[in-house]
């Protein structure tokens, strides 16, 4: 189907997100769009799908004109959205979640929803339990039944808000099979994301935006620092790898066995210098969350020990971890990491230590103003988290972190942000290594693992790896570890 | 300038709600064949009419601003109290409990009330606590369990009164035998209204402004509310608020449960909470959590309250009418809310 | 948001104001001064005006006062009690009835008696009658000293004796139930005068006092509040599945008579006696004997008129029937209404019953013993007003509590 968007124009009180954009994806055409944090792509895409309104502008589908009020209304219109943040989902089975949404009559013919999945599954090489509840899937899961969900409600336009930050390699390629073809089946896709070489290898066309303009328009053969400076204005390049030299151990992990339903991961030991950037990776699901939570004291082993600064935590409470200067991040920004209703101000007031019984506002003002500066957060102090754009809210998360913690778990830490503040991101972070914290992060970019950490740890079918070295590990070997191949049994 | 459109938007819509509850009321009216004007004269004739009518009013409105206040602790809380009512009933009986202890001993009367008040808010802060371990520890919902706990407290006050606690001879429904008249809170010459009841709740009502508003605590029971997954990994033991804010609210209730023993009824009857713990609810609704709005709203339903009981006397019509535009008044604000969200959003 | 609620607040009461200003003009007519002479009476009814039951009987009363005594006005509120009136009490809800011009406010339930007695000393000058209480009783146990509080109550032990005489006349089981409330002085000595009544007549029909069978069972109320109360409902149908062909009613509602006539009409041969409403057999007049009722028309346009001359002096009165014919509605307290479902027989031996009682007849005459065997009244020696008010327990012979727990 074709999309034609002409002069969308949206304010939120005084940030302008979309400057009167103008565009147009003919059909079969898989469209990128990319830009900054806060360059307004979200927006767009939401006022595509309904979510929102725009103050003013025009939709044409076909070259007919629609009203789109509701995701209700978009979707009978074919436009269907996956979206940045995956919303919640309720604790139901794969059917009656995509049983839920169908307009049908009052009682939902489930045999007809399963037959259907069932069909749809096989076309794109999909494997999921049409019994299973929902919240026991991988976000990769979720994504492709989110999918199958849109397509079976008869989406023709698919909207994806940054679809690849939460799922494997392998479920990404899966992915970009899948809107192949379903582009070639006539279909539109829309395809926001930061990650320059994903874009570039899908997307037939790409739009660049900045600050709620779109400034740019580019067709294959890409040009990756043309595409850059599109973005930012400027060229941008990676920061010197820095490793740490003597090793002063601060955490330390003995024998640790850790099990869920699914997974049970025995005799991990390990040892995190001062300084050090650990990163873990593996496919979505393959344990390195549940190791990460074991550290953050968050999950109890089933055996073995954790030991931070001397002093076994074992079994001990989060609170305990958090005393002895844990502290975790979360990947999923607004379900677990802020607080949705709450401005920054607030957020800073709780993240930092209690002063007295009442609280000073103007001080925590200012310190939020301060923080707003440093990190580069897009917002005010009196915003509203749920109000700023994804990776602002990414950055604050980050901000928010204690200075007197020294060992720092983090969920994808640079998940949904722009090249630019990821560089930044890290720099910040590596500062705070320089100082004597350590890191142990998980990531499903293999660049970003490679890049930033001093070892990685893979994660596969219920084994975890010896630490490597990730200076002298290349993309492809850590990408074979990854899939499974030379894991030692 | 969006902005200040934006709120005479808002403000057209709340005149909007509370004219639709009005025009909702008037139609239930005409629908059983009254006039509608006079029910409304009649209405604010017996609430304001003279000093009289108000200070029942603020009879009224002490417990009922208290629960408010409570309320709005649990509600920041992300937590629905709805065994506030068995809390005010649990206040009143420990109150009873402790001055029918000491009421026969040498202990000065100003004492023996201040220990019944004390009684009270460990009464309703321990029923209070139960609801919360069932719902922190026993994964009870606390909607559930409230309403469980509700069902007891009527039972142990129907129980008490016609059993352990009976009139000499005789089990009445109309409750325990009156404590002396030195026990009762003073009152304002002539009228139903203590000035110390009075400063209660304008100081309770304070104090969770403040808590909510200026306090660490505060801030952290809002962020159990609105995130506890989130509040949990910032490091506040989320269990722990919320127990403390149902004992919080325990307290508050057992505080309005004291009033109504000390100052309205001066003994225990079957229904002690008047159900000004769910017109607390309604309250607490209505002002949307906010405490400042609380005492005039609380007002206004006491207004209704007491200036409806013209209703029978007068007009021959059911004084329950003051609970349809009650929640009708809820229902619609809640309502043009909602609405003015889509409008704002759209434009 | 916190301008939004000053908002709210604000629109209140301006809304409030423009209601007021709309409707002032209406004021003077809706509060009207009483005219010079009218009387103005208030009254408390513990239940709906129109409950069939003890509430409706006190607003016949009223309405009578009004129809019957030139220059009265009735103004009254129902249901005053805390369950339905949440947040008030009944001594405010009288001031409210001050208010309308009310100089003498009647409160109709012993339920109402603190509130009546805080009333009536805050207001010496209303005359406060309190029907069924004894804090005008000089020898009353609870006797309060305050000189503008009246009590008055009819002497439905006649009524009851009726009742219970009826029930003996009509019972082919020998067995009688008793629906009772709850547990005091006074529902003690109504259950205890039927047995009284029951127990005469029975060996009167030259039956054996021994085998006659009369329970009490207490269902903690005046009226079914469901999971606080016993289910009447649930205790009618226990009386009549366990072998009790008539069940006598001591509440407010008419459960027994409904179930009799349900079970009569699944083939059972039973009946029941209602009380308090004068047309309560309406409801089941198939299986109904009568019921026992209350008059409070006559005694109280007595009250009003000694009011007005200026003759009124206060006390305690405790009315019997007008014993020429106890269903006179000028004169009567108490009256019984006989049932279409009392037999011919019955009915001559009941009247014949009531003679004696007008004669003379006073059951309440030893010996009579109390329930656990202590002795109340010794051989041929008559109870006094103050004995059978206080009555302590049930009388020996009948079954059920005495006493709550
Ligand atoms: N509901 C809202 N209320 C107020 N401002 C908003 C709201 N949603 C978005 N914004 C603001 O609009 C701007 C554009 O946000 P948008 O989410 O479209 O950015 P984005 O391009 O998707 O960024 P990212 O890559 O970080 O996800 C940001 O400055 C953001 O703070
Ligand atoms: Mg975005």
């Amino acid at each position: 189907m074709k999309v034609e968007l002409q002069q969308i124009d949206k304010h939120f009180g005084s940030v302008h997100a979309n400057d009167h954009i103008t565009m147009t994806i003919p059909a079969g055409t898989i469209q990128g769009i990319l830009g900054e944090n806060g360059a307004g792509k979200s927006t767009l895409m939401k006022i595509l799908s309904g979510f929102i309104q725009a103050d003013s502008g025009v939709i044409k589908l076909d070259g007919k004109k629609v009203v789109i009020h509701t995701p209700d209304q978009a979707i009978h219109h074919g436009i269907g959205m996956l979206h940045q943040d995956p919303l919640d989902f309720p604790p139901m089975r794969v059917v009656d979640n995509l049983v839920v949404g169908s307009p049908g009559g009052l009682v939902p013919n489930k045999k007809e929803a399963i037959a259907a999945l069932k069909k749809l599954q096989e076309r794109f090489g999909f494997q999921i339990d049409p019994d299973a509840y929902v919240e026991t899937l991988t976000v990769g899961e979720r994504q492709q039944l989110e999918i199958l969900r849109l397509l079976w409600l008869g989406a023709r336009v698919l909207i994806l808000d940054e679809p690849t930050t939460g799922i494997s390699a392998s479920q990404r390629l899966k992915l970009f099979d899948t809107l192949r073809k379903l582009a070639a089946d006539g279909m539109t896709v829309i395809f926001v994301s930061h990650k320059l070489e994903e874009v570039e290898v899908l997307c037939h066309r790409i739009a660049v935006f900045q600050r709620g303009r779109m400034v740019g328009e580019a067709k294959p053969p890409y040009v990756t620092t043309k595409l850059v400076e599109m973005m930012f204005g400027k060229a941008i390049t990676l920061d010197e790898r820095a490793p740490c030299a003597t090793c002063d151990p601060v955490l330390k992990v003995e024998h640790l066995e850790v099990e869920d339903t699914r997974l049970h991961i025995c005799d991990i030991n390990l040892e995190v210098c001062r300084g050090e950037v650990i990163g873990l990776a593996g496919m979505e699901g393959s344990g390195q969350r549940m190791f990460l939570r074991t550290l953050a004291g968050l999950t109890r082993p089933v055996g073995g020990k954790v030991i931070v600064h001397d002093k076994t935590l074992t079994g001990k409470t989060y609170a305990s971890f958090r005393k002895a200067g844990v502290t975790y991040v979360p990947a999923s920004r607004l379900e677990e990491g802020l607080i949705s209703g709450l401005s920054l101000t607030e957020h800073f007031i709780l993240a930092r230590e209690q002063k007295g019984f009442i609280i000073n506002r103007d001080a925590a003002v200012k310190e939020t103003e301060e923080n707003i500066d440093q990190f580069f957060i897009r917002g005010k102090p009196e915003t509203h988290v749920e109000a700023l754009s994804g990776g602002n809210q990414q950055r604050a998360l980050l901000a928010l972190q204690r200075q007197d913690v020294d060992v720092l778990l983090i969920e994808h830490p640079t998940r949904g942000l722009d090249i630019e503040s990821s560089i930044w991101i890290w720099s910040k972070l590596k500062a705070r290594c320089q100082l004597g914290a350590t890191i142990v992060f998980i990531s499903s970019d293999l660049e970003e693992l490679l890049h930033y950490s001093d070892r990685i740890l893979v994660f596969f079918g219920g084994k975890v790896s010896e630490p490597l070295d990730a200076g002298t590990t290349t993309v492809d070997q850590l990408g074979q570890l990854i899939g499974g191949l030379g894991m030692k049994s | 300038m969006p902005k200040t459109s934006s709120r005479w938007l808002g403000l057209l819509f709340q005149v909007g709600a509370v004219l639709l509850a009005l025009l909702f009321t008037s139609i239930i009216l005409l629908l059983v064949g009254a006039k509608p004007f006079q029910a409304y004269e009649r209405i604010i004739y017996g609430a304001f009419s003279d000093m009289g009518h108000i200070s029942d009013v603020l009879v009224v409105w002490v417990p009922l601003v208290l629960v408010s206040a409570g309320l709005l602790i649990t509600y920041s809380t992300g937590l629905w109290n709805i065994g506030i009512e068995g809390q005010i009933a649990l206040g009143a009986i420990f109150t009873v409990w402790a001055m029918r202890l000491l009421q026969d001993s040498s202990i000065p009367p100003v004492l023996i009330i201040l220990v019944g008040f004390l009684a009270g808010m460990l009464g309703g802060a321990l029923w209070a606590a139960l609801a919360g371990a069932l719902r922190v520890f026993g994964g009870v919902n606390e909607i559930f369990g409230g309403l469980g706990l509700n069902f007891v407290s009527t039972a142990l006050t129907i129980w008490l009164i016609f059993g352990p606690w009976k009139r000499p001879g005789v089990g009445s429904m109309s409750g325990t035998v009156p404590f002396d008249t030195s026990l009762w809170l003073p009152m304002v010459g002539g009228s139903r209204l203590s000035l110390w009841s009075l400063g209660l709740g304008i100081l309770g009502i304070v104090v969770v402004y403040f808590i909510l508003q200026g306090t660490y605590f505060g801030l952290r029971l809002k962020a159990v509310g609105k995130n506890p997954r989130a509040a949990f990994l910032m490091g506040i033991p989320t269990s722990s608020y919320m127990m403390l804010a149902f004992i919080l609210c325990g307290v508050f209730a057992g505080l309005a449960g004291a009033v109504q023993v000390t100052g309205v009824y001066h003994r225990l009857i079957p229904s002690i909470s008047s159900g000004y713990g769910f017109l607390g609810m309604l309250v607490a609704m209505l002002v949307n959590y906010q405490a400042i709005g609380a005492p005039f709203v609380a007002f206004l339903f006491a207004a209704l309250n007491i200036g409806s009981i013209q209703l029978p006397i007068d007009l021959k019509l059911d004084s329950t009418l003051s609970g349809v535009l009650q929640g009708a008044l809820v229902l619609f604000v809640l309502l043009m809310d909602g609405v003015r969200r889509r409008v704002l959003h759209k434009k | 948001m916190q301008k939004r609620l000053w908002l709210i607040v604000s629109l209140l009461v301006i809304a409030t104001m423009a209601l007021t200003a709309c409707t002032t003009p209406a004021t003077p007519t809706a509060t009207e001064a009483p005219v010079d002479e009218t009387l103005t009476f208030g009254m408390l009814l513990v239940g709906p005006y129109n409950d069939h039951g003890y509430s409706e009987a006190h607003f016949v009363g009223g309405q009578y006062v009004e129809a019957n005594v030139p220059n009265t006005k009735m103004v009254y509120v129902d249901k005053v009690n805390s369950a339905d009136r949440p947040g008030t009490t009944p001594a405010q809800l009288a001031e409210e009835l001050v208010a309308k011009g009310a100089t003498v406010v009647i409160f109709n339930s012993d339920d109402m008696k603190d509130s009546a007695h805080e009333f009536a000393k805050a207001h010496p000058d209303i005359i406060t009658i309190h029907a069924s209480g004894d804090g005008a009783w000089k020898d009353g146990k609870d006797y309060q000293n305050i000189p503008n509080l009246s009590n008055v109550m009819g002497r439905m032990e006649y009524g009851k004796m009726m009742a219970g005489c009826a029930a003996a006349l009509t019972t082919k089981t020998g067995q009688i139930g008793y629906l009772g409330p709850l547990i005091n002085d006074e529902t003690r000595r109504l259950a205890s005068s039927a047995y009284l009544g029951a127990k005469y007549c029975w060996a009167k029909a030259g039956n054996d006092p021994a085998a006659l069978k009369f329970k009490v069972t207490w269902i903690g109320f005046w009226f079914n509040i469901p999971g606080v109360t016993s289910d009447p409902t649930q205790v009618a149908d226990d009386f009549y599945n366990s072998g009790f062909d008539v069940v006598i009613s001591g509440i407010d509602t008419t459960e027994g008579l409904i179930e009799a006539g349900k079970m009569k009409a699944a083939g059972k041969e039973v009946w029941a006696i209602p009380y308090d409403y004068e047309k309560a057999c309406q409801e089941g007049a198939d299986v109904c004997l009568g019921v026992p009722y209350f008059n409070w028309g006559p005694a109280y346009a007595k009250y009003i008129k000694a009011i007005q001359a200026g003759t009124f002096t206060t006390g305690w009165e405790w009315l019997g029937p007008d014993w020429t014919n106890i269903n006179n509605p000028d004169t009567s307290m108490v009256g019984f209404d006989k049932g279409a479902a009392l037999s011919a027989d019955a009915s001559t031996a009941l009247d014949s019953f009531i003679a004696e009682l007008a004669g003379g007849l006073n059951l309440w005459t030893g010996p009579i013993n109390l329930q656990d065997g202590t002795p109340l009244l010794a051989d041929g020696v008559v109870a006094s007003d103050l004995e059978v008010w206080y009555l302590p327990q049930l009388l020996e012979g009948m079954e059920g509590q005495s006493v709550s727990q």
